[in-house]
């Protein structure tokens, strides 16, 4: 049956390359029955890798050992969710599942503008499919999922699809177990998160494409990909989030975030898209920037091929990396390829990209959202050379450096206080000009409220400078975004005498994108919040304990009572029973737990334990043990603020589904009102 | 012989304060000691792992080699200033400012020059280009001429109810 996997991996590559060829051609010649094949080949391909995508699972989930990725990524008893999500723990299989998502993608773009655009479509069909047919390159020529086991003729263990000459197959009896980092939930759900985003961003690159091609540059593409742009940026900002979490909870540093590279290569995209989504408000309403959204664009899809060729390659060092392989130089071939043709085409329409406006005035939103653009992209330029440069040095001095934390924080910490800032200036700032009454008036509680917390902060015991400036940052950002809900509710409330809960549900009902986009914002305030209490409030301790004895952080408590050996199905779990108190006063226990895997002994992993709460988390993890728990060695965290981070990623999602939310523009309901109930369209 | 007793008494607390401070010198730091000086150096062979959080054999030792240091006496500088000696920057987590090192701290200080200089340069051509005031469209309210926001906020919900209800 994997065979079969193997032939509609072949026949999805070469259908692919007919469509991208019968999409031009029809472009070219005029022809709708080729570009409709074209369209169908999307379809199709779909269909051969949503086949191939399901026979490898079905390998996975039966423990086809016969198949090295099968062989090296599970084993018999390692749980079914695992077997499951051991699909993307491996080089192979990640690609198979990042085809099979840019296939659902294009499979759901094709058919929702299925009526929109037909000059253009072919070209979008064609960068589609030009994406997925490289994917399926990858799989066909460097790694294969479906490659077999065999035993050669000189005893030698080989892969392939097909057996070498002599060669005999083998079957393992069981297979060597999936890395025991992967065997968690959040990173279950983690790389989903990260390969939508990733894929997502495909569908805006191939409008915008499209949109060069055929000169038809106004704000049609702009419009109709907005929401395609949000949703994949909100899966990105998902993903990047949970594996935050996993961070969080598996690696046990009592931090959520280390700029290591496979992070930055998936927050390098966040910050362009981020930008995208921003400044193509200035091109619709004033028709401004659209070289520079062309330009956004570009970077963002690309970076999210750079990002994976960083994690792939073996070019950069992470924890996260995947095993060097030859998809190294395929990747950068289709990056440089890619690159250049976006900007010839870019220079090609340069004369077509002209502003329809100008900036009025330097006190405009036009221009704090300009300001805020470029944050963004300094930010991403400063990562993108930390991230490298360990690479650049080695490969200039002959000496890698090491940039870790320190380095990103210092650079990258003022740059962020600085967009906060902005985030917060934004809004507040009118379209074109402001006048200097309007900037009295809407500046004027929001930098009260600025001020009025860093006496609050001291009152609170706060001695940290950088806390003062952030957490004050964050009142200035949050006052100005009650302060535009407030006027916009009162003025609801003066025109229409509704009721207040009804005028705030209708002001946002009404006005999704912008009210949305404010939830947005507050989400990334408490998401700040928790970073700037984890970084900046910390408390931390460690101490080696026998049975009975204590050890306090902060206001806690932590009483070290018993160590049990419970076993799992894949491995078995060491708990450390631990009594909490705050203050004296019994809070309950804390299990930290270590694991050890059977198919991975050597590498016990860490479970914290964690008793999470709206002022602080309890972080306690489980360091080492002697003689079964005689001693044992604890490292205690209390990090402040940290759930506020979580509760802000699921307030992110709020807002970008109130921003995204499809709603009747006036002209479609005024439509809808006058067509007499019954009425048929005229075919 | 009174000076003499009071002598002998002072030279027994001077010796007893001398025993005391160096037994306390010699006291074994604790986790928390260790961990203040680990917290500050990075595992040079792991990427991305703080010395205090990681498990390699050559990172257990290096904490034990900050153990032995803190006995002697030595301060963190001190101590990270051997290690920097031993491993290199690598250790610090972060390039020095000098040599081809140099680059990783000026480029972001650059990149922000440049864009920032870019936006002062578009704000300015744009704005002396601009010869005939832009019709405000719909969606685009010049402030200047609106009174207060409050006033611009309720004549676009009362444009808003009128368009859609």
């Amino acid at each position: 049956m994997t065979d079969l996997g193997f032939i509609a991996l072949v026949l999805a590559f070469v259908i692919s390359l007919y469509g991208i060829a019968v999409s031009l051609i029809g472009a070219r010649r005029n022809l709708p029955e080729l570009v409709a094949s074209g369209r169908n080949a999307i379809y199709v391909v779909s269909g051969l890798v949503a086949i191939a995508a399901l026979l490898m699972w079905r390998a996975l989930l039966t423990s086809e050992f016969q198949l090295e990725f099968v062989y090296s990524h599970t084993e018999r008893n390692l749980p079914t969710l695992y077997k499951f999500s051991a699909l993307w723990g491996g080089q192979a299989g990640s690609l198979l599942f990042w085809t099979l998502l840019a296939c659902i993608l294009a499979t759901s773009a094709t058919w929702f503008f299925r009526q929109q655009q037909p000059s253009q479509k072919p070209y979008i069909n064609s960068v589609l499919l030009l994406y997925i047919g490289f994917f399926l390159s990858l799989l066909l020529f460097a790694e294969n999922p479906f490659s077999r086991l065999w035993r050669s003729a000189t005893g030698e263990v080989i892969t392939g699809v097909f057996p070498p000459t002599g060669a005999t197959a083998i079957v393992p009896s069981d297979g060597q177990g999936l890395n025991p980092q992967l065997q968690n939930y959040w990173m279950v759900l983690h790389p989903i998160g990260l390969y939508l985003g990733f894929v997502g961003m495909t569908v805006p690159f191939a409008f915008a494409v499209a949109a060069l091609i055929t000169g038809q540059l106004g704000n049609a593409w702009i419009k109709m990909i907005r929401k395609w742009t949000l949703v994949p940026w909100l899966f990105l900002s998902i993903g990047i989030l949970l594996g935050s979490q996993w961070a969080y909870i598996e690696l046990g540093w009592g931090g959520y975030w280390a700029w290591d590279p496979v992070e930055n290569a998936s927050f390098l995209p966040w910050l362009t898209g981020t930008a995208f989504i921003h400044s193509i408000m200035i091109q619709e309403r004033r028709g401004m920037l659209k070289v520079w959204n062309m330009v956004l664009i570009w970077l963002t899809w690309e970076l999210t091929l750079i990002g994976t060729f960083l994690t792939r390659s073996g070019v950069v060092q992470s924890v996260h990396s995947f095993a060097l392989s030859a998809v190294g130089p395929m990747f950068a071939a289709f990056i440089i390829a890619t690159m250049l043709g976006f900007l010839a085409l870019l220079i090609w329409r340069l004369p077509l990209l002209k502003s329809e406006n100008q900036l009025d005035a330097v006190l405009s939103r036009e221009t704090s959202f300009l300001t805020q653009n470029v944050v963004f992209v300094v930010i991403m330029a400063a990562t993108f050379l930390g991230t490298i440069f360990p690479s650049i040095s080695e490969l200039v001095m002959g000496d890698k450096v090491s940039l870790n934390a320190p380095y990103f924080n210092r650079v990258n910490g003022p740059i962020f206080l600085a967009l906060l800032v902005l985030m917060g200036a934004a809004p507040l700032l009118a379209w074109r000009r402001s006048a200097p009454e309007t900037l009295r008036k809407n500046f004027l509680a929001p930098i009260i409220a600025a001020l009025v917390s860093v006496p609050l902060l001291f009152a609170l015991g706060n001695r940290s400078v950088a806390g003062f400036v952030g957490i004050a940052a964050l009142f200035f950002v949050f006052a100005g975004i009650v302060q535009e809900y407030v006027r916009g509710v009162r003025a609801r409330r003066q025109a229409t005498h509704e009721t207040l809960p009804v005028a705030l549900a209708n002001l946002v009902r009404r006005n999704g994108r912008r009210y949305g986009g404010y939830i947005v914002h507050v989400s990334i305030l408490l998401i700040a919040l928790g970073i700037i209490g984890n970084e900046f409030y910390q408390s931390e301790g460690q101490a080696n304990l026998a049975p009975g004895e204590s050890v306090t952080v902060a206001n806690y408590t932590l009483t070290y009572r018993t160590l049990d050996a419970v076993r799992g199905p894949n491995y078995t779990e060491f708990r450390a029973v631990m009594d909490v108190a705050r203050n004296g006063r019994p809070l309950g226990q804390i299990i930290p737990t270590k694991n050890v895997y059977n198919k991975n002994s050597e590498q016990p992993m860490t479970e914290v334990g964690l008793r999470p709460g709206p002022i602080e988390d309890v972080y306690v993890v489980l360091a080492g043990f002697d003689n079964m728990g005689a001693t044992a060695s604890f490292k205690v965290y209390v990090n402040p603020l940290m759930s506020w981070m979580w509760a802000g990623s699921l307030l992110l999602i709020v807002g970008v589904l109130v921003s995204a939310w499809p709603r009747r523009s006036p002209a479609t309901a005024e439509a809808a009102r006058r067509v007499p109930s019954g009425a048929q369209p005229i075919a | 012989m009174r000076s003499r007793l009071l002598l002998h008494v002072v030279i027994l607390a001077v010796f007893g304060l001398l025993m005391t401070t160096s037994a306390a010198l010699a006291q074994t730091p604790t986790p928390n000691e260790i961990n203040d000086v680990a917290r500050e150096l990075w595992c040079p062979l792991c990427n991305g792992v703080r010395l205090d959080n990681c498990d390699l054999q050559a990172c257990i030792q290096m904490r034990e080699v900050i153990s032995e240091k803190l006995t002697e006496g030595e301060s963190k500088g001190q101590i990270k200033a051997y290690f920097v000696a031993q491993y290199g920057d690598v250790v610090l987590g972060q390039p020095s400012g000098e040599g081809f090192n140099l680059i990783a701290w000026v480029f972001p200080i650059l990149a922000a020059v440049i864009g920032l200089g870019w936006l002062a340069y578009l704000v300015l051509t744009w704005r002396k280009r601009q010869v005939a005031p832009v019709s405000a469209g719909p969606d685009a309210p010049a402030d200047a001429t609106q009174p207060a926001a409050d006033d611009d906020y309720l004549r676009r919900v009362e444009r808003d109810l009128k368009q859609r209800d």
